[in-house]
């Protein structure tokens, strides 16, 4: 529950293991040092279950919750993904995991489902699935609808394992909800579906922060496998904050760091020396909290739980009990943990500049809106090739709701400002009102060194009354585009789309005008039927000497009545 | 002589009572929390919601029978200082958020509709559990909502209002379904009372916060938060709820509860209404908090059941799964024959998928054939025109 950070990412995934190996579990704790103030900490949990277990609903470390979701939907592989935040490649090179266990900002979830050949029985499926999922996570999952939810055909292949004789029955559905916020209901039932269920080994240190992934592969052999892996960047200094009083406050005069080579220090003049530059010192229970309560006994040994990446000369100080072991890289280092006990980590404030290297990535990434106007606008996609020799060959995805309408015929692409034909293959699906969304996969070939400007137009729809949310006026949500080169993956952040909006208060106008128009030519009608007009010369009079007059001719009346009838009586 | 009749007074208290616990059975306990306010300035209501959340959750209710509606993100907004957290008092003691919470219902997701198919369980097939309401004739419910709202109406985050005759004509359907047993709705909101003034279904007890023509106030505000983080009525509410409910054993009853409601501090009048309750006020004055707040049953034994009975049950159960199982091997076994026959339709019901965008290499090809056509057909209509002159 410290603090949210700037940027916290999320993600997951699965190796296939060849062998037919019994149940087992680990876990490790991966922490890496980005920039001297942030840390980024992976968590991956991995348990295996035999498919013979799994079948009898025989389960150990595969929680049976999901277990049975997927029996129920005959889902074969499953991604889920949730995340936050923006991974700054510029700063923070490759993401964690080749960015294959990362998903689009929100919710990003893909699965195979089996079906055989009828794909109408697929969508009631996903239908299922999508749903089971939202009760289990806490997550809107179930507006994954049509509309949502696209068949990629480049950018996604199942993880392996999967016999020839299932892989032609697959489906692969895809469905992303850019909008949807990831908070604590989302980790406590992530937490659920762990065999140490938060309370000892590493996930022990996730009480609350706020990104998680889980993804699921199976393989039709024998094995099966879940990852769960969350990855998150923390800001060393906010963690260190109090819980109780986060609020940062202005530095008193005397504790102030002063740069005093500028020329104008002096005693009343301070220019702030940038502490950012140095490493910080920290140790595990300031920035999660609470120090790790010992190892899950239900993981392997052969996997130390804790690693951190930073060179062999740093010092890291861990507490008893605990066994270091060192690898050969120079970078890497990994703690065993005694079975009992808590375990912390401390690293001091050093002056060692060397850090450990960070991996670059093989593609610099980003999207945004152009052009201008209710009616029309543009998206254009920044794709950079930082490597000097080597050509990147990837395939972008746009996946679009259908208020978005894409010209296709406007999509170009320019390599370094020239046009040229970068654009090797395309797959494209186009929008239906209210049906489905627009569907784009790109095959791009870059050349070394190089930029393509990917961009294209598209046109506003106009909603429904109905159509919009509650809060309309904040934008749209346009789900990030995925990159994929091989096995690793990119994501772009996500784009607010601003539609013309109606004032919502403009239907009660309407009804009000036209109520007074209608009242207005009723009651002239009304008029007209019921009155009778005439001259002025013509009408009675009204005044008091006709009141008077008609009092008295009503008296004199009734008088008379009443001598007739005292004249019968007698 | 004294001493004795004095002895014997529970047991005679107990014999009074004894029959009018056994009428007020109940299986099951339910809560329905629902709060209706989207956007940051509303976080009091949340906190209203989260602060009954953790009341019902403290005094035994599960996560698997509260349904929580929570329209906004308030622990996670890039405006909360406090990340994670939510929290309803200004000494920030208590973090309703914690680590351990299951939203049922939130964002979107809370809407008019989705509370009344929740109420009235008509929902799709693929609706988990978890976001069910499912209750039976011997579930009590406490439904608790919480929002801006007017005369017989509440609104649901700032869009749509539900109205007091929607809400009375769900628990009616409620009752004829027979999903509950005694039902507890409390509301805070202004003008909260014309809520439940349309109610007509039995066994419910209705409270709200403020009359018609009085607004609901806030507490207090955090000024690290930002914001007002709880309501008046809620307040105290909680306030008797955490000082005087201490255990699930508690035997304070909802006449306790809102006797304590002062007006002076809640600054509006709440109201009740028990002409719906069998016995009205006084009955209901003297059900137990814990009938709705807690998740206390007493046990019922059922007489005339022996030993040998629960066997011989036992016994039967075994043998009925064992045929199971046998059927479902025979199936298993015809389904491993059928399938070795080659699938016929193989490719019957394709959807459109994405195609393929190539370059059309015949592109002058094409142009041609249509000049060509438009070149005859002017032809004929020229020998046409041609002719007719002629």
């Amino acid at each position: 529950m410290r603090q949210l950070h700037s940027l916290l990412l999320l993600l997951c995934s699965l190796l296939f293991a060849a062998t037919c190996a019994a149940s087992d579990y680990h876990e490790q704790l991966l922490l890496r040092p980005l920039h001297p103030s942030l840390l980024l900490a992976s968590f991956n949990f991995q348990s295996n279950t035999s498919w013979a277990s799994f079948e009898q609903q025989n389960f150990r470390y595969f929680p049976r919750s999901l277990g049975q979701i997927l029996q129920h939907a005959n889902t074969r592989e499953l991604h889920l993904r949730f995340s936050l935040g923006r991974w700054d490649a510029e700063n923070w090179g490759a993401r964690p995991w080749g960015g294959s266990r990362e998903g689009g900002t929100g919710v990003e979830l893909w699965a195979w489902v089996e079906a055989e050949t009828d794909e109408d029985r697929a969508d009631g499926r996903w239908l299922t699935l999508t749903n089971a999922l939202s009760g289990l996570f806490c997550a809107s999952l179930n507006f994954i609808d049509s509309t949502r939810t696209i068949r990629p055909v480049m950018s996604f292949q199942p993880a392996a394992g999967h016999a020839n004789s299932t892989l032609s029955n697959l489906h692969l559905l895809h469905g992303t909800l850019p909008r949807e916020v990831v908070c604590t209901e989302n980790l406590t039932p992530f937490l659920k579906l762990l065999p140490c269920k938060g309370k000892a080994g590493i996930s022990s240190l996730l009480d609350g922060h706020k990104l998680f992934d889980a993804s699921w592969r199976s393989s039709e052999e024998c094995q099966l496998q879940i990852t769960q892996t969350i990855d998150m960047v923390l800001d060393i200094q906010r963690s260190k904050r109090p819980r109780d009083n986060p609020i940062p406050r202005p530095v008193p005069n005397e504790d102030l760091k002063c740069d005093t080579s500028k020329p104008y220090h002096s005693d009343d003049t301070c220019y702030p020396l940038d502490t950012g530059a140095q490493l910080d010192d920290w140790n595990l229970s300031q920035i999660f909290g609470h120090p790790l309560k010992g190892a899950c006994p239900l993981a392997d040994d052969g996997v130390d739980p804790v690693c951190i990446n930073v060179p062999h000369a740093h010092h890291v100080y861990a507490s008893g009990g605990a066994q270091e072991h060192k690898d050969e890289t120079g970078y890497m280092r990994c703690f065993e943990l005694a079975p009992e006990g808590n375990f912390e980590m401390v690293l001091p404030k050093q002056d060692i500049m060397e850090r450990a290297p960070l991996e670059q990535p093989l593609l610099y990434a980003e999207r945004s809106f152009i052009g201008y106007g209710q009616e029309r606008g543009g998206v254009q996609a920044i794709l950079t090739n930082p490597s000097p020799s080597e050509s990147v060959d990837f395939v972008y995805m746009e996946s679009l709701p259908w208020f978005m309408k894409l010209y296709l015929h406007t999509l170009k692409a320019k390599i370094n400002g020239n046009d040229e034909d970068v654009i090797q293959e395309m797959y494209y699906r186009p929008a239906l009102d209210r049906k489905r969304g627009t569907q784009l996969e790109v095959r791009i070939l870059i050349p070394a060194n190089s930029t393509v400007v990917l961009t294209y137009d598209f046109e506003k729809a106009i909603l429904r009354y109905t159509e919009y949310p509650p809060d309309a006026n904040r934008g749209f949500d346009i789900a990030p585009a995925v990159i994929t080169i091989g096995n690793v993956s990119i994501r772009t952040t996500s784009l607010l789309l601003s539609l013309p909006t109606p004032d919502f208060s403009m239907p009660y106008n309407v009804i009000i005008l036209t109520s007074t128009v209608m009242a207005l030519a009723f009651g002239m009608v009304f008029n007209l039927l019921v009155r009778r007009f005439v001259g002025v010369d013509e009408a009675e009079k009204w005044d008091i000497r006709a009141l008077r007059l008609r009092l008295a001719g009503l008296i004199k009346g009734l008088v008379r009545k009443f001598k007739r009838k005292a004249e019968k009586t007698e | 002589m004294k001493l004795q009749n004095l002895l014997q007074l529970p047991l005679v208290l107990a014999s009074l009572l004894g029959p009018m616990a056994v009428t007020a059975e109940h299986t099951s306990n339910w809560a329905v929390l629902v709060s209706t306010s989207r956007f940051w300035f509303n976080y009091r209501h949340l906190a209203n919601v989260l602060s009954l959340y953790r009341t019902v959750k403290r005094l035994g209710i599960p996560d698997s029978q509260i349904i929580l509606m929570l329209p906004d993100d308030m622990a996670c907004n890039p405006r909360n200082a406090f990340p994670g957290t939510v929290y309803s008092n200004a000494d920030r003691a208590v973090d309703l958020y914690g680590d351990n919470i299951e939203v049922d219902y939130r964002g979107y997701e809370v809407t008019v509709e989705s509370f009344i198919r929740l109420l009235t369980d008509r929902v799709g097939e693929e609706m988990p559990r978890s976001k069910r309401l499912l209750t039976d004739d011997r579930s009590n419910i406490l439904v608790y909502m919480t929002g801006h709202g007017g005369n017989e109406f509440l609104k649901f985050q700032d869009a749509e209002e539900i109205s007091a005759f929607d809400l009375a004509d769900a628990f009616e359907q409620m009752w004829e379904k027979k999903r509950y047993h005694e039902l507890l709705f409390m509301i805070d909101t202004c003008q909260a009372n014309t809520m439940y003034s349309k109610f007509y279904s039995p066994n419910i007890i209705a409270t709200g916060s403020s009359e018609i023509d009085q607004s609901s106030y806030s507490h207090h505000a955090d000024n690290d938060v930002g914001v007002a983080v709880i309501d008046r009525y809620t307040y105290y509410n909680l306030d008797f709820l955490e000082t005087q409910v201490l255990e699930p054993s508690s035997k304070k009853t909802l006449g306790d509860l809102f006797d304590s409601y002062d007006e002076s501090k809640i600054h509006s009048q709440p109201g009740f209404r028990w002409d719906l309750f069998p016995g009205g006020e006084e009955a209901g004055r003297n059900r137990l908090l814990m009938d709705f707040f807690g998740n206390v049953q007493n046990v019922e034994v059922d007489a005339g059941r022996n030993e040998s009975e629960w066997k011989e049950d036992l016994l039967a159960l075994g043998k009925k799964i064992a045929e199971l199982r046998e059927r479902s091997e025979d199936v298993h076994a015809e389904k491993n024959t059928t399938l070795i026959e080659p699938p016929l339709r193989s490719h019957m019901s394709r959807k459109i998928r994405a195609s393929k965008v190539e370059v059309d290499a015949q592109w002058w090809g094409k142009k041609s054939i249509g000049a060509w056509a438009l070149v005859g057909c002017s032809l004929v209509w020229g020998a046409a025109s041609y002719l007719e002159k002629a």
